[in-house]
């Protein structure tokens, strides 16, 4: 643990961008083995593509699909911090990189697109 | 490989993703009007899925997005268990397995469109 502080250069917003990016790096790829597991019904044709896709259409993965959303841009803008500081870029500033652009301009990209999501999907459903 | 390879692979395939992962986004959100309401159905997507230059875009955007997801997957594997080298091989193994595995379900999507 000590040696990740170090090397992520921060008690703090290091370590809590850290943990961020990996728990929503390993979420993504379970959300990409059902999706790619989903598409492959293609090949069974379209009825068995629509009731693939179709399993999903409940409340359930209308929220989760929400929170996949969250996911994709905490980690997509988290991801593009951490290159920025890999090449030298704001190195001196990667706390407030990560309260203004991860979870400052993320936040308001999730909003964005949780809101509209929530009432048509949701809400109208 | 080498782990700084590795290093720069991870950064560059994020990056390639962010661009691909939007225009991803935008086409199977916002192209139609089907879409835009979210009924994803094979009629919707028909057309996109049977032209073979989307068909490539989208198999080397599963490509690069296995390598990226993978890779990490690995790199939090050998961070966070002291499974040793014969452990880490191991699960190197079964992770590029994985990736072959998953590999073939997409390009296999791309079969027998009617």
């Amino acid at each position: 643990m000590r040696g990740l502080i170090v090397k992520y250069g921060g008690p703090f917003s290091g370590m809590v961008a850290h943990v961020i990016q990996r728990v929503t790096g390993l979420l993504l790829l379970v959300y990409l083995f059902l999706h790619v597991r989903t598409i492959y019904a293609l090949s069974q044709g379209p009825e068995a593509f629509d009731r693939a896709v179709g399993a999903f259409h409940n409340f359930f993965f209308k929220l989760l699909e929400i929170a996949l959303l969250g996911a994709v841009i905490l980690h997509a803008l988290n991801g593009v911090r951490i290159t920025l500081i890999d090449l030298g870029v704001g190195h001196e500033r990667q706390r407030q990189l990560f309260w203004v652009w991860s979870i400052g301009l993320g936040g308001l990209i999730f909003l964005a697109g949780a809101i509209p999501l929530f009432i048509s999907s949701i809400l109208r459903h | 490989m080498a782990n700084a390879a590795w290093w720069y692979i991870q950064r560059i395939t994020g990056a390639a993703l962010l661009i691909l992962l939007i225009a991803h986004f935008w086409v199977e959100h916002f192209v139609s009007e089907a879409l835009r309401r979210g009924d994803l159905t094979y009629a919707a997507i028909r057309a996109r899925i049977s032209n073979p230059t989307w068909q490539v875009i989208d198999i080397a955007f599963l490509l690069i997005a296995l390598l990226h997801g993978l890779n990490g997957a690995r790199n939090v594997i050998l961070d966070f268990s002291r499974i040793g080298r014969a452990g880490a091989r191991a699960a190197t193994m079964i992770l590029i397995v994985a990736g072959m595995v998953w590999a073939w379900w997409g390009i296999e999507a791309f079969k027998n469109l009617r």
